[in-house]
């Protein structure tokens, strides 16, 4: 028997009981109320409801965020130096000379290829991480847990935990002189080496985050399409290329761009693990090398310069990356 | 006017949490009321000067000073001079300070000067003037010593500390062939001015025992780092690391570390400022400590110092003469200056002021190098350390730590060291 279900013209406008509804109970001599109003009163009441809770929120992110933006971004066409005043307009000329300065070009490369490395590791390492513990038990709840606590920990925490594990005569040197490697790796002491071990760590902390996203993606994923896939014949490959893989895309974006936004900001590992060197440079990012010629060489301007053009390239590669990524999830 | 009481009530806790938020930042607690105000003191907090020291001295001061409230911020790293820097950018600038280096605040007027009256008890009261002017107390002197192992000498059959140059890598030669590290260096994260002290060092032998002024030179254009007086003092540093006389395994130590790793034995020189002593004897290690000054090629004198390191005051403070008087209420009170003497082995400049009897043999030691230093016109400045007129501009001190750590580790040359000073300076300075 087929069950008739309400549609919208079924339902009765004087339905008993709503007392915004006109209907039998309303005198016949009283003019019916313009439907349209109490709809306007409704999404009036909605739009005072919203505003309630959202007011604060905004009135914190405009004085905490956009504000402040405003300000490095005016601070930004100045020499602004708080300890040689006056301060000038200086038009474009600090943003022209970013082009052309080495210490901010080397922070460019070091972050791109920090961001790279984060991004590879904690969504390559995140997603076979999530698909090994995409299974029911205690253990498994327990290890779900241990990968995300890097994520709640502070990266000034983490950093120091690191350092005294990487220093050269630090644990993981012990470990490996116990091994018998005569001349260990100097993890942070070594120019050529650094970088690459302040994006580890980075990586490391962000792992977990990507985890829980791809955790949910996986268990998102009916297990009707995995039984058809292999009913179909397709083995554990196919089924993640043809099935897994295009299922999760959207956590795919979502950890990627916020793989990417991560890398970008990376700043207290820096700070804490290498203080930028060793060497001149060798392990600054953009963000360290903000705070450094803000608050060491005191040129404000300059640096609110190097914060912008830091702002507009995550903003360009948030958006490219998000539109990429959003256009694969439409056509899987 | 709106008449939706949710939609006012909304508006005030908005409109709270935003005042909230602006008067957190604001005033950075300091506060004056009728006869009482409260300070905010700036300090740092090293092994040697922990929180429970800076606690019982800022007691002693504020008993002798009625009417004032401390509120102590500790720097999150050794370098309160770049927190006092970001605090100042909120609008927090702390009212007293401590060992902050006043270049930049002093010329911009953000601290008050200190009188001659001010300074009547004070040894060198003008050891660091800005245009004529002292913005900070000058209390104590530090020194840069080379601090060894005697039983590593012995066992190296190393009878004496060297008086050249020449001796230092014969002394390093022997000690290495008998598989002693020679130097103990480090600098690793936040720490890495800890690097510094080869380099004060050979800077001190080799460019300003013969040019004192050398930077108020590099100043005015007349010297240059590529220079071959500062390169030829860079190539010393290079060399010893080059030769495995220094350990470069040692980079990436916090100064922590590096201070534990001379006490564990991990080398048998350890070139650090003076504050060591204190460490070396307090909490002694396994061998007895020796102390002697980084020689020159003839074996002259010629010691890094710097004197310095007092209270600066901000000239915005809510009562700048009673901060002014909290701040040589603490400066020269006794039971402080003999505790910042066992706990940093400082070399007070206060008049009539005698350390305690009881200082230890490494501290003595030092002292004695450092009074006769003086006597021999042999106390130098101290390259990155120095401060008033003719020290290095803002932010350069850091930028040379970064650079004598690739030095160390062979990733750059003298010559390459002494470009890259150039180009910072221009860059601090443009």
């Amino acid at each position: 028997m087929r069950i008739r279900t309400l549609t919208r013209p079924e339902r009765s406008p004087a339905t008993p009981g709503r007392p915004d509804a006109p209907g039998e109970r309303q005198s016949p001599t009283v003019p019916k109320r313009s439907p349209r109003r109490p709809q306007r009163s409704r999404s009036r009441d909605g739009l005072n409801r919203f505003a309630v809770f959202a007011a604060p929120g905004l009135l914190v992110y405009l004085a905490l965020v956009l504000v402040p933006i405003g300000i490095t971004i005016g601070y930004s066409f100045t020499n602004k130096n708080p300890f040689n005043p006056p301060t000038r307009w200086v038009g474009l000329d600090n943003l022209t000379s970013l082009a052309s300065d080495d210490e901010f070009l080397t922070a460019l490369g070091n972050t791109v290829l920090v961001t790279v490395i984060v991004t590879v590791v904690t969504n390559a390492g995140g997603l076979a991480i999530a698909m090994l513990l995409d299974r029911r038990g205690w253990l498994y709840n327990a290890l779900r847990s241990v990968f995300f606590v890097p994520v709640v920990l502070s990266a000034v925490v983490v950093s120091v935990i690191w350092q005294a594990i990487l220093v050269d005569d630090g644990l993981l040197n012990s470990m490996l002189g116990q091994l018998g490697m005569s001349d260990p790796p100097g993890w942070l002491s070594d120019p050529s080496l650094a970088l690459y071990t302040v994006a580890w760590v980075i990586a490391w902390q962000g792992l977990g985050f990507c985890v829980v996203i791809y955790l949910a993606g996986l268990q998102g994923i009916p297990q009707e399409l995995h039984e058809a896939a292999a009913i179909d014949g397709c083995g554990p490959m196919m089924r993640f290329r043809h099935v897994t893989w295009p299922m999760l895309a959207p956590a795919v974006t979502i950890n990627t761009v916020m793989s990417l936004i991560g890398g970008f900001k990376a700043y207290d590992q820096v700070q804490v693990l290498t203080n930028g060197g060793p060497g001149p440079g060798t392990t600054s990012t953009l963000a360290f090398q903000v705070i450094q010629t803000a608050f060491n060489g005191n040129h404000v301007g300059y640096a609110s310069a190097m914060a912008v053009a830091m702002l507009a390239l995550v903003a360009a590669v948030s958006v490219i990356a998000l539109g990429l990524l959003q256009k694969r999830e439409v056509s899987s | 006017m709106t008449r939706n009481p949710t939609l006012l009530r909304g508006a005030a806790l908005a409109g709270a949490l935003i005042l909230t938020g602006c008067t957190a930042g604001g005033a950075g607690g300091s506060a004056s009321s009728g006869d009482k105000v409260t300070l905010t003191f700036l300090t740092f907090e090293t092994p040697n000067l922990d929180a429970k020291y800076w606690d019982a001295a800022i007691a002693r001061a504020s008993a002798k000073v009625p009417g004032v409230t401390i509120k102590k911020l500790v720097s999150p790293s050794a370098d309160r001079t770049g927190y006092a820097k970001q605090l100042d950018s909120t609008g927090q600038f702390p009212d007293v300070m401590i060992g902050l280096n006043p270049a930049g605040f002093a010329e911009a007027g953000k601290l008050a000067q200190w009188s001659d009256n001010e300074l009547a008890k004070y040894v060198e009261p003008r050891a660091n003037t800005y245009d004529g002017k002292v913005y900070q107390l000058p209390y104590a002197a530090q020194a840069t010593f080379v601090y060894y192992n005697k039983s590593a000498f012995a066992k190296a059959g190393i009878d004496a500390p060297p008086r050249t140059y020449d001796e230092l890598l014969d002394d390093s030669a022997k000690l290495k062939a008998k598989g002693i590290s020679p130097f103990v260096v480090g600098g690793g994260g936040k720490d890495s001015w800890a690097d510094m002290f080869p380099l004060i060092c050979t800077v001190a032998t080799d460019v300003y025992k013969k040019t004192p002024d050398w930077l108020s030179q590099r100043s005015a254009g007349k010297v240059k780092f590529t220079d071959q007086a500062f390169v030829a003092a860079a190539q010393k540093v290079a060399d010893l690391a080059d030769k495995g006389y220094m350990d470069r395994a040692g980079l990436s130590r916090s100064y922590a570390d590096t201070e534990q790793a001379f006490r564990d034995g991990k080398g048998a020189m350890y070139p650090m400022g003076s504050w060591f002593s204190a460490s070396a004897d307090t909490k002694k290690p396994s061998f007895d400590t020796g102390v002697f000054a980084w020689p020159t090629d003839q074996g002259s004198s010629a010691l890094p110092g710097v004197t310095g390191g007092g209270m600066t005051v901000s000239s915005k403070a809510p009562d700048v003469k009673l901060a002014k008087k909290w701040a040589k209420a603490f400066m020269e009170d006794e039971k402080n200056l003999n505790a910042a003497v066992k706990a940093d082995g400082l070399i007070i400049d206060i008049k009539g002021y005698t350390p305690p009897d009881n200082m230890g043999p490494v501290y003595k030691e030092g002292l004695a190098a450092f009074r006769n230093a003086q006597k021999s016109d042999g106390v130098v400045n101290s390259f990155s350390q120095e401060t008033g007129d003719g020290s290095l501009p803002p932010g350069l001190a850091d930028k040379a730590a970064a650079g004598v750590q690739k030095l160390l580790s062979g990733g750059m040359t003298a010559a390459q060291f002494g470009a890259y000073m150039d180009s910072q300076w221009d860059k601090a300075t443009r």
